[in-house]
């Protein structure tokens, strides 16, 4: 959901932001993370798990998570400006519907809502590191 | 008369929570609630799930010791349901809400609009009717849950108020918002739509107090049965032929009635997830229903005669 937004709705839409190293960051971040993520899926599916693979999907993002959200978050910071500027995506007052949307703040607040989710995501996949990885140092201790 | 005895343990954990002795045969869930609330003074009576299996339904007040399939040893399970809250508490609040929400915006309060416009008035007269539409609704819902609601819990879970007031009062100010707002545009075809929505409003509110006052005369006071609700001699409840919950089919009728009046997108929103949520109920409770009674007319849907 939010590759969605962050590609069409942000580095799509607003032209001038496409050249700003941030998409650079989070692209990296999200091609490498998808590469180990969907091999971990098939491997999984074919019944036959690599343990680098696992290894990989639970301890990269340690990394890739953090850049690839400082990235996302310095490219709609990058974008602020020219949305304010052009009103894009934004509905003004008065119109028949009654309605207004204002794309300017509503990224804004996008961009608060990281604050909350970002840490409870990153603490729950190290939980499931935890998890997932610990046990096997277990078995490796009872040999 | 032979005493029961009864030991109460923790669903999850198995532990022994509560030993009574010499428990009358004819003691309710209800008192055996009372009594272990007495050695657990933080489990009021409201917060106890009492049942026979530890993964099985909660057994209810009513239901009476000799009458379960247990013997003179009686072996129950706790789960704790998590604070509680009463019904009547969360309706009122949430109901409040939207009626002081709207009223604030109607009247132009401070710090809502730019400064010259403060405490002024619109100058379309829909924007009144609605006014008067709206807090209509909610002083409605406000007296039918101090009066005439028969409620068959007492309470539900304290996070509850917090969930529900935030879409109430929410809803209520994003609506509020733009149809009290000097840029406000009244509807297209002008008076002829706004008659037409002020008739199908009202022509629905009556008919969701119809119902409200069906359902409460299939209940005597304080008792908790379910019958099968019929047409009355009001003829704004025979639709009880062809629907199980005709007053969520009235109060849908409201507000695409209030939606039309207003020719407000927030309100179509409001009306839509209203909606939603009130066919998630209704579907519901005409499942309960059909489980129940076996004579169950197959005539009726849920919400929507023949649709839904």
């Amino acid at each position: 959901m939010s590759r969605v937004f962050l590609t069409w709705a942000v580095t799509h839409s607003v032209i001038e932001v496409q050249s700003e190293d941030s998409v650079l960051l989070f692209v990296m971040a999200w091609t490498v993370t998808e590469i180990i993520r969907y091999s971990f899926y098939t491997f999984s599916l074919l019944n036959h798990l690599p343990y680098v693979i696992k290894w990989a999907r639970y301890t990269f993002f340690i990394v890739l998570y953090p850049m690839g959200v400082t990235g996302e978050l310095l490219t709609i910071y990058a974008a602020l400006p020219y949305v304010q500027k052009t009103g894009l995506f934004s509905v003004t007052l008065p119109n028949k519907y009654n309605f207004s949307f204002d794309y300017y703040t509503f990224l804004i607040l996008t961009m608060l809502s990281y604050i909350p989710l970002f840490p409870q995501l990153y603490f729950h996949m190290l939980r499931q590191r935890k998890k997932v990885l610990g046990h096997t140092q277990d078995y490796s201790k009872v040999e | 008369m032979k005493h029961y005895e009864v030991e109460i343990l923790d669903a999850k954990t198995k532990d022994k929570l509560c030993f009574l002795d010499k428990v009358e045969p004819n003691a309710t869930i209800g008192e055996i609630k009372s009594m272990f609330h007495r050695s657990h003074p933080q489990f009021y009576p409201a917060r106890q799930s009492i049942r026979l299996d530890p993964k099985g339904k909660s057994l209810k007040d009513e239901d009476v010791l000799q009458h379960l399939p247990v013997g003179t040893t009686a072996t129950f399970y706790f789960r704790d349901l998590g604070a509680q809250i009463s019904w009547v508490t969360v309706f009122l609040t949430e109901y409040a809400g939207p009626l002081v929400i709207y009223l604030m915006f109607y009247f132009r309060v401070p710090f809502i609009y730019a400064p010259k416009y403060d405490f002024t008035t619109s100058k379309h007269w829909v924007v009144h009717l609605a006014c008067m539409c709206h807090s209509f609704h909610y002083v409605k819902r406000l007296l039918e849950t101090l009066f005439v609601h028969r409620f068959s819990h007492g309470t539900m879970p304290l996070r509850n108020i917090f969930k529900n007031c935030t879409y109430y009062w929410g809803f209520a100010a994003w609506m509020a918002y733009y149809i009290n707002h000097p840029l406000y545009t009244p509807p297209i075809y002008g008076e002829q739509q706004v008659k037409l929505a002020l008739i199908i409003f009202l022509f629905c509110q009556i008919g969701n107090f119809s119902i409200h006052i069906a359902l409460r005369n299939l209940r005597p006071p304080g008792s908790k049965t379910r019958k099968i609700p019929y047409p009355t001699k009001n003829p704004f409840t025979w639709i009880f032929l062809l629907v199980s919950c005709p007053n969520y089919t009235y109060e849908l009728g409201s507000w695409l009635g209030f939606t039309l009046m207003t020719q407000c997108l927030p309100v179509a929103f409001f009306t839509m997830v209203g909606f939603i949520q009130m066919t998630v109920w209704a579907k519901g409770k005409h499942r309960s229903y059909l489980k129940e009674f076996r004579d169950y007319p197959t005539l009726r849907s849920p919400i929507l005669p023949f649709v839904l």
